[in-house]
């Protein structure tokens, strides 16, 4: 029987060591950026949650602000409150023998009224978030797709 | 590498796992546990997500012309989060120096101990102005920039402090006009906060739209989660019928009348006759809806709106029913003659004229004019009959609602033929307004049918509603066409004949014809008609020619004079007079003059 001698290498231990160590600080370098990155949204979307919260709160006190004028309008232009200021000016009663009465074309006299428009039959709702930010790849793709030119109108 | 490093390599490694393979085996462990399921839920409760309230303010109401009656305005809640007081003094003290409340009081409240989920927050009952907190927040940073000052042995002194002292904002019902047109608008008893249950008028009545819907909200703590910022839309607002200068005169009409009648209460009703709009309803007592825990001070029981909440007989005035009924029937004419023999009998009863006199030969239209009961006890027993008569009753809406849109119409049930408390009498008494029981607003609602060509539109104080910003107007409802338009214009004529006759003098409106009758009614005892006070009542409307509005004047149990046409004609003269100036209602011949009538 020949005995065949094949040549063979060993890789030298210290390199099978340095490509672990490479290994292994690149799994480090890819997680510490993942977390990084997840650490910058993180962050990002905190500040987006105290500012909408912020905002949220502003919108209420703007709200209550405007109901509140709304009422001191109402009481400076009060029948009370216009009396006097009537008075203070020099205005008084007038009695119904000083009255003229006259027709005026057109004018079809004092109307109630109207604070606000009437019932519309077409109640339009906007969503708050565009779909780009709520929708999945895949159904960003099967938009795309259903949108691109030349489907349209053929069946 | 030495075997010996290794080894403790080695070592360490199958450490870590272990410790790692322990940790997961935990985390299974908790999350798999009932402990662990708890946790979960505090976690989504309060750190996913936070859940919020949102009470919306309460609508507005307003006058016909747009003037605020009812709106909201910016109060703070004062209260105390007796966990973080800190120096009970400073806070009396405080308080007691910006708001004059009692020092010895709010010091008890603020050395109250804290105890977990049973004292933890004492609320102060009055809201406070928002110049006052900006005083509190003022003072607050002054205390809390203020070193600590040390003594040199023991213990620091206590630094003046407003911790504690908390405050958050509300909306509070307020009321620009007072007491104006109390009675229709209501209370809302805005000091109970959040159990606030509304009292009467338009604030009870129309509650579901005013306060509109409560809304609970889970809001997520990551704005990526956020599909929707949280909102509630605000309560509806009304617009009423009423008109503020209308309204204020006719309470400065009748808060006179009641005064120099020495009247118990008064009401008065304008109301629009061809579509039932309510333009005033003044009625006496009313109180500042701004203080309305005042009205325990009224006398126990006092009714809160008298021209709806109060039934009561309303006399002669109720003639025009019974004239109206037998004109559309066609068995009378205004010239319709009657031997007036001064007493009708009509079942165990008889009837008599008011002065006890007989009148001999009358027309109907004299009938009406020198109010005779023993021709109208006539007119419904003989020319009617009881059949037709209360037939006619019902589509007059008397014994029932009016529908008005406020709360707590009383009603009195007609007794008609077949009741068991129904007599012969009855009807000759109900000819005349005696024996029946109605609210100011049924029979003013159906006499208006009378001025408006025979039609009758249900009277009502909302104008329109406004809701997630929308207008809708009130459509004005025709309730019923009891008589024919002939009829009812042949009444006005005769009516206003009458009232141009020299015992309605006080009745003349100057410049107008109005239509017109006076009623004074006895009040009814169990004893029967034995008591000397009545009430004193009238009914008017016009133009004649083109009636517009008609004035219901009640003035209750005036101590002056006990008749209608001297207690309650001049109140309904002045009323009709400013009404026709505050509509621009042009005098009879100015109108002729200008429309070529």
């Amino acid at each position: 029987m020949s005995q065949r001698w094949i040549q063979a290498y060993k890789e030298a231990p210290w390199r099978v060591q340095v490509k672990r160590i490479a290994l292994f600080l690149s799994a480090l370098i890819g997680i510490a950026i993942i977390a990084g990155l997840y650490l910058n949204i993180t962050a990002q979307t905190a500040a987006a949650g105290v500012e909408a919260r912020k905002l949220e709160k502003q919108r209420d006190e703007l709200m209550r602000r405007n109901s509140d004028l709304k009422t001191q309008l109402g009481s400076m232009s009060s029948r009370a409150e216009m009396e006097r200021r009537a008075r203070e000016l020099g205005y008084e009663p007038v009695h119904p023998d000083q009255l003229e009465y006259m027709i005026i074309e057109g004018y079809p006299g004092r109307d109630t009224v109207r604070l606000a428009s009437p019932p519309s039959p077409l109640q339009t709702s906007r969503p708050l978030l565009k779909p780009d930010y709520t929708q999945s790849l895949g159904e960003w793709l099967m938009n795309k797709m259903a949108s691109l030119p030349g489907r349209e109108g053929k069946e | 590498m030495s075997n010996s490093l290794i080894a403790r390599m080695q070592s360490l490694a199958i450490l870590l796992t272990t410790v790692g393979i322990l940790i997961v085996f935990q985390m299974a462990r908790v999350q798999a546990s009932s402990g662990g399921k708890v946790l979960l839920n505090y976690a989504e409760r309060n750190l996913v997500a936070r859940t919020i309230q949102l009470v919306p303010e309460r609508g507005n109401i307003y006058d016909r012309y747009g003037h605020l009656l009812a709106g909201n305005k910016l109060m703070y809640e004062l209260g105390l989060d007796l966990s973080s007081v800190e120096n009970p003094h400073t806070i009396a003290t405080t308080l007691n120096s910006l708001l004059g409340m009692d020092y010895a009081e709010v010091l008890g409240y603020a050395s109250t101990k804290y105890i977990k989920g049973e004292k933890e927050y004492i609320r102060f009952s009055s809201p406070v102005d928002p110049e006052v907190i900006g005083e509190l927040e003022k003072r607050m940073k002054e205390y809390q920039d203020q070193p600590v000052r040390k003594r040199l042995f023991g213990k620091s002194e206590p630094r003046p402090s407003l911790e504690g002292l908390v405050w958050q904002p509300r909306m509070i019902r307020t009321y620009p006009e007072g007491s104006l047109a109390s009675n229709v608008i209501g209370i809302y008893p805005f000091l109970r906060w959040e159990d606030a249950v509304p009292a009467g008028g338009i604030e009870q009545e129309y509650n579901n739209l005013l306060s509109g819907t409560p809304a609970r909200f889970v809001i997520p703590y990551d704005p990526n989660q956020l599909r929707e910022i949280p909102t509630v839309s605000p309560g509806g607002s009304v617009i009423l019928t009423i008109d503020i200068q209308l309204q204020a005169a006719a309470e400065e009409i009748l808060d006179k009348a009641v005064a120099s009648t020495q009247s118990d209460s008064g009401t008065i009703i304008v109301l629009d006759t061809r579509n039932g709009e309510v333009l005033a309803m003044a009625t006496s007592p009313r109180i500042n809806l701004n203080e309305y825990w005042k009205i325990k001070e009224l006398p126990p029981n006092t009714p809160f709106n008298r021209a709806v909440n109060v039934t009561y007989e309303p006399g002669s005035v109720f003639k025009t029913i019974t004239m109206a009924i037998a004109l559309h029937l066609g068995r009378v004419t205004p010239d319709t003659t009657f031997v007036d023999t001064g007493s009708f009998q009509a079942g165990a009863l008889p009837v008599q004229n008011w002065d006890g006199r007989a009148y001999g030969q009358v027309t109907m239209t004299q009938c009406m004019q020198y109010s005779l009961n023993v021709c109208l006890a006539y007119v419904a027993v003989e020319k009617i009959g009881a059949a037709d008569y209360y037939h006619y009753l019902k589509e007059f809406g008397i014994g029932q609602r009016s529908r008005i849109d406020l709360a707590g119409e009383a009603v009195y049930p007609l007794r008609v033929p077949g009741d068991e408390r129904w007599s012969d009498s009855d009807l000759a008494r109900n000819s005349f307004g005696q024996a029946l029981s109605v609210a100011p607003i049924q029979i003013a609602s159906a006499i208006s049918a009378i001025a408006n060509d025979g039609k009758m539109m249900a009277p009502h104080v909302v104008k329109a509603t406004i809701e997630n910003g929308q207008q809708r107007d009130k459509i004005p409802m025709l309730v019923n066409t009891p008589i024919s338009a002939e009829a009812a214009r042949t009444l006005t004529n005769m009516l206003a004949a009458t009232v141009e006759s020299e015992s309605y003098e006080a009745a003349h409106v100057e410049g107008y014809k109005v239509a017109g009758k006076t009623g004074t009614a006895e009040i009814p005892t169990e004893e029967g008609y034995t008591s000397s006070l009545t009430n004193a009542s009238f009914v008017g409307w016009g133009p004649a020619d083109d009636p517009r509005i008609l004035v219901y004047v009640w003035m209750e149990k005036p101590k002056t004079e006990k008749w209608g046409s001297i207690v309650a004609s001049p109140v309904f003269s002045k009323m009709f007079s400013k009404a026709a100036y505050l509509l621009n209602i042009p005098p009879d011949d100015v109108r002729r003059s200008l429309y070529g009538q």
